[in-house]
């Protein structure tokens, strides 16, 4: 199996502070990896250091068997970036933008042309190409950096939280795309915060915390592993932890306002429900964030 | 190294794109600066003045701030304009996602610089030509280049400075302490050879005296092939060795 991203023990320092701390990572062809983690945890500067903005102190690095300390120039070619700030030209429209982009990777101007007219058709901004940056809205921006990041078909795709801040729809607009490309067979490393389509869309997710690897595997497997079974969400009241231990739940953690009861199976958890004579808020299987938070260490109190 | 110019040649693109959208707002000061400069101290001080190496006080200065404009455009260029792209447009952090890396900004920006100040003091020229300040039209066409060679070291000089500032009020004291003295003590607005020795010196440090001197010879016609090899030396030299310091400060700023 050939692997578009291995990386062993990479570290970076800035200073004196360490925000890479040994990442070990591989990342074979036509896999679809979910870079999951808090802020601060590291995803950016790996990112960065994948396709040579961000120089690694130390470790061993290969993007499609190159170095990008020395080959980002070969290896830029082959992979699309979405960084995280749009990073659109303010001075130039819609249409200019995409066109200068679409030289810079290469492509002549009959091809820059239609490639152009192409992609801004299939994010739906085709009507917007003769407009200013500033006139476009948050996820018009997002869209379009998003697209930029496809002009040359790359065959690797480095998404640095593509829909962070934007409304539901461009959300689900833009992980649609996603899936489209994953469906592609294009490599995919995409980071961010949203549990729900990470656990829906990605083959495998990569946990990231203080700068290290805390998980790494198929969504399904984490919760196996870390968060089985149900989860009940009740509101928070004195004395209500003590009387859900006592009925026999898992685990109950606190988050916010509630608290959340953990049971085997949904049946199980219906019972400690009727048991202690209060009705959840909610019944519904682990997920990733459970997964999430138990294994950042976000989530205090956790006794299981 | 077709591939690194290719890249390079699309920075400058994007900036004469982005330049030509505002053309004749970004171009006004270029002329405007020049002409008042002129009609102040050629029209309005020139008749206290004796004759300068045989040439009338208008005469003397034109060369001089033709190239000028070459300097300001290149350091105000990869100065503020650098900076503004670097730190608050962001630019950068989506083009280096492309095949272009560090070294074809610099190329590039230097590119689209010695351009620009070609094309000033192109324009610059033309105009003093067009008021007979131009003893020999025919070396119209050397001067574009003298104002590209005194523009390279100027914008590096800029790329220099957007490589160290901590924030952009910074290049008001980069424009205090260094380019205004490399502009008043050129020897633009006075013969250097009649200054002290000392302050001879000074002059000699300043890239735009250098230019200074190859437009003067250009405009008034009076080429002298080892000294005009010595400054055109001298231009060169700076250019190396500024683009080599830029170069160095600007990938600090750009790959972390």
């Amino acid at each position: 199996m050939s692997l578009v991203i291995a990386a062993q023990e990479v570290r970076k320092k800035f200073g004196e502070a360490e925000a890479l701390r040994g990442v070990t990572l591989s990342v074979p062809k036509g896999e679809c990896v979910g870079l999951l983690g808090p802020n601060g945890a590291g995803k950016s500067t790996l990112i960065g250091i994948l396709y040579g903005f961000v120089q690694r102190t130390s470790g061993e690095l290969q993007v499609f068997g190159l170095d990008p300390r020395t080959q980002s120039q070969a290896i830029k070619r082959r992979v699309g970036v979405v960084p995280q700030e749009n990073a659109l030209d303010d001075a130039l429209t819609v249409g200019e933008n995409m066109m200068l982009f679409a030289r810079f990777v290469g492509l002549s101007k009959p091809r820059s042309l239609a490639r152009v007219a192409e992609l801004l058709a299939y994010m739906n901004l085709d009507h917007k190409k003769d407009a200013l940056i500033h006139e476009l809205s948050g996820g018009m921006k997002r869209r379009l950096a998003f697209v930029r990041a496809l002009l040359a078909d790359p065959e690797c795709l480095i998404l640095d939280e593509p829909t962070t801040g934007l409304d539901p729809a461009v959300r689900h607009l833009l992980w649609d795309k996603v899936a489209e490309l994953r469906r592609a067979q294009k490599t995919i490393l995409v980071s961010t915060h949203y549990m729900h389509e990470a656990e829906a869309l990605c083959d495998r997710v990569v946990v990231m915390n203080h700068g290290g690897i805390v998980a790494n595997d198929t969504p399904r497997a984490l919760i196996r592993t870390h968060a089985p079974g149900f989860v009940g969400i009740f509101t928070a009241t004195p004395a209500l932890r003590a009387r859900l231990e006592a009925a026999g739940s898992l685990a109950v953690t606190a988050r916010g306002e509630t608290l959340l009861a953990r049971a085997a199976t949904l049946d199980e958890l219906v019972r400690l429900q009727n048991e202690i004579g209060v009705e959840a808020q909610q019944l519904r299987p682990a997920n990733l964030e459970d997964v999430f938070l138990k294994i950042t260490g976000e989530e205090l109190g956790e006794n299981a | 190294m077709r591939e690194f110019l290719y890249l390079s040649w699309q920075i400058v693109r994007r900036n004469w794109l982005v330049y030509s959208k505002d053309f004749w707002a970004n171009i006004s000061p270029t002329f405007t600066e020049p002409g008042f400069l002129l009609l102040a101290l050629g029209a309005g001080l020139g008749p206290f003045v004796e004759r300068v190496h045989g040439h009338s006080y208008l005469q003397f200065l034109a060369p001089g701030v033709a190239v000028s404009s070459a300097m300001f455009t290149a350091f105000f260029e990869t100065s503020y304009g650098f900076y503004v792209r670097l730190t608050f447009e962001a630019i950068f952090k989506a083009m280096l996602t492309t095949p272009i890396g560090a070294r074809e900004v610099v190329a590039g920006e230097l590119m689209w610089v010695f351009l620009k100040g070609a094309m000033m003091t192109a324009g610059v020229s033309l105009v003093l030509a067009c008021f007979g300040l131009f003893s020999f039209v025919a070396w119209l066409p050397v001067v574009p280049l003298i104002g590209g060679l005194v523009a390279l070291p100027c914008g590096a000089i800029g790329l220099i400075a957007s490589g160290t500032v901590r924030n952009i009020n910074q290049f008001q004291a980069v424009y205090a302490f260094i380019i205004s003295p490399l502009y008043f003590f050129s020897g633009i607005f006075f013969p250097v050879d009649a200054a002290p020795g000392w302050f001879q010196v000074f002059v000699n440090i300043s890239p735009l005296y250098h230019g200074a001197r190859l437009a003067q010879m250009a405009f008034w016609n009076e080429f002298h092939v080892v000294p005009a090899l010595g400054h055109l030396a001298v231009l060169l030299g700076y250019a190396v060795v500024l683009i080599a310091v830029a170069n160095r400060l600007v990938q600090r700023k750009l790959v972390l």
